[in-house]
């Protein structure tokens, strides 16, 4: 036997109020979803987490002015400076970067015959601000390789600088590893060819990072044993956008290396936007609720005297309404795996472009989540409402 | 369910009106499971008002009425809906069937909430009322007398300890009213439960224990 119930309750549905209710908020809760997934798969642009300084760390460096070179101050950091840096509340723990102390020829072996020199530097700083894990990190003199850390800018230029337009391949970050190094290192009378590779690349970090004991072995070895102050500084912070921190940076004349404060500034702009468009989606989200609402309100109210029929006789409120309750739950159920659909739609159409930076994206849960909970708020409204209603409808006369 | 009592009951409409001469309005009233009441009223005494209070669907009443000594203001929801679905079965003088079902639909509305009865029960008393050939037929389509028998089967199709009938037989003639009142009683008799019946002028022909005049 077919539901009779719903026989006569599906009476007075208006199909328009319902697919016009539907259409709103699958607009609302897609922009809602793909502004939320947007967000999070471009946040890493910004605030690259892989980068060597990931949002906690920045790299100083003293300012050059004409004056302080003709004064022979040739930008280092004494201890009293990073004392007090260290002393300062938003500083977790400052690094040093060693520079090498010898000369150094790299050799870049490309088939038999064809070698590429250059002359070289290398830098190290401790391995606790490495926050990429590089294979073969290390060094020992039984087996003496030396790893080495390059800038993926320095890739990319090759890449797409020099390779495009000099007519040479392309080199992927797998093809780059396996290249054959060869570093000849000379100084205080000492020479000595080591062969070396690339173990890693760094997003951000314009330097070539060698592991701290090989530099410490290589510049008491070549080195003219001269005492070294850092001209770099890493620096872990508490907070990365923290306003004091560009105060002291300011008042000591400190530059903060690479696009950290921009970056921090564009990644504050896209939380201001994101925040914006899922507004606007939560809006019309809200709009819709109310329209479904309206056209529920309607129908319960066209369909006042069956309902208070049912009552009379002996049908509870719950199993009255339960029907409209699972009108409303399969539509907003439908409208959310149709805006979960269009953002996963959407999210292709801009992914090759988050690709291209190199990046993943982000994953697509919290996005289904944040559309869920939306969603499960929306219903809960609609059957609060319903059963108010009905319930109403309980006493004709107090 | 075995006794209903109204306790000095009236209607808010009536407040203030002098010179009410009624068996039951402001009266101490005991209606008693497994016997049969008429309740004889002019129109606009109130006898509908009366069996929507004692049904729970309206309570612009004065004074107190209670089941078993209880107050019926203190019944929750789901209380009532036991009431009426198990020991309070009530035909509305306006019969509220749903035109859009049909016949069958009508009271199957109601029995599949109970499963009270068969399919062959109802068919058997759409039969003895004499509209087998309208089980199919939509409940807008019948004639009011029609309507009438479809709203007493569907009155029958649950146990109770009252039967609350408002004018159950106006728009049917003497050989249908015999046949609603026997099936009625017998349907109490078989329950042992008590049956009101309320009539502006064609009574429900059964032997009554005791006559109301609202």
């Amino acid at each position: 036997m077919k539901d009779i119930i719903w026989k006569l309750l599906r009476q007075h549905i208006s199909k328009s109020q319902l697919i016009g209710f539907a259409i709103a908020n699958l607009i609302g809760l897609t922009i809602v979803l793909l502004a939320v997934q947007f967000y999070r798969d471009v946040r890493p642009v910004f605030n690259d987490e892989e980068s060597f300084i990931s949002k906690d760390y920045l790299i100083i460096t003293r300012a050059v002015t004409g004056a302080g070179a003709m004064m022979g101050n040739n930008g280092e950091f004494s201890d009293a400076d990073i004392q007090d840096l260290e002393n300062q509340p938003w500083c977790r723990q400052v690094g040093r970067f060693l520079n090498s102390d010898f000369a150094i020829d790299a050799q870049l072996g490309v088939g038999s015959g064809h070698a590429m020199h250059t002359q070289f530097f290398f830098e190290a700083i401790p391995d606790e601000f490495i926050d990429i894990d590089p294979n073969a990190w290390g060094f020992s003199l039984e087996k003496p390789e030396v790893p080495v850390v390059i800038s993926r800018d320095y890739l990319s230029l090759y890449n797409f600088g020099f390779a495009a337009t000099q007519g040479m391949p392309k080199i992927s970050e797998g093809q780059a590893e396996m290249l054959p190094l060869e570093f000849t290192l000379s100084g205080n009378g000492q020479r000595k060819v080591m062969s070396g590779h690339i173990v890693g690349f760094s997003n951000r970090l314009n330097t070539v990072i060698v592991p701290q004991e090989f530099m410490e072995w290589a510049n008491g070895y070549f080195g003219s044993g001269a005492t070294q102050h850092p001209q770099r500084l890493i620096v872990e912070v508490n907070k990365p956008g923290d306003v004091k921190i560009e105060e002291y940076m300011d008042q000591h004349n400190y530059e903060v290396a690479g696009d950290k404060m921009s970056s921090s500034k564009a990644n504050y702009f896209l939380t201001v936007i994101s925040g914006i468009v899922i507004a606007v989606g939560v809006i019309i989200s809200l709009l819709s609720f109310f329209v479904l609402m309206l056209s529920i309100y309607l129908l319960l109210q066209k369909n006042t005297r069956k309902l208070q029929d049912l009552l009379l006789l002996g049908y509870s409120p719950n199993q009255v309404s339960r029907h409209y309750i699972l009108l409303v739950v399969a539509l907003n159920a439908a409208v959310l795996v149709l805006a979960i659909i269009l953002m996963l739609i959407g999210r292709m159409a801009y992914m090759d472009m988050i690709h291209a930076f190199g990046i993943s994206g982000a994953g697509i849960w919290v996005s289904i989540l944040v559309g869920i909970l939306i969603m499960g708020a929306i219903t809960a409204g609609n059957i609060h409402a319903i059963r108010q209603k009905v319930n109403s409808l309980w006493l004709l006369e107090k | 369910m075995e006794l209903i009592t109204l306790n000095n009951t009236l209607p808010r409409v009536f407040a203030g009106h002098n010179g009410i001469h009624s068996d039951v309005w402001l009266q101490d009233v005991r209606l008693e499971r497994g016997k049969r009441y008429l309740i004889s009223a002019e129109s606009g005494t109130g006898k509908s008002s009366m069996c929507s209070y004692i049904y729970g669907y309206r309570q612009d009443y004065s004074g107190s009425i209670a089941f078993d000594g209880k107050d019926i203001h203190s019944l929750s929801i789901d209380q009532w809906c036991d009431i009426r679905q198990r020991h309070i079965a009530y035909l509305p003088q306006d019969m509220r069937l749903f035109g859009e079902l049909t016949a069958m639909e009508n009271v199957e509305l109601k029995n599949r909430l109970t499963g009270f009865k068969t399919s062959e029960d109802i068919k058997r008393l759409f039969d003895t009322l004499g509209i087998a050939d309208k089980l199919d037929s939509l409940a807008s389509k019948l004639s009011i007398g029609q309507q009438q028998r479809v709203a007493i089967i569907r009155t029958l199709c649950q146990p109770f300890d009252f039967i609350l009938l408002d004018e159950p037989v106006s728009h049917l003639d003497e050989e249908n009213n015999r046949i609603v009142a026997r099936l009625i009683t017998d349907e109490a008799q078989r329950q042992g439960a008590g049956v009101i019946a309320t009539s502006v002028g064609n009574h429900l022909k059964m032997d009554v224990d005791n006559t109301f005049n609202l």
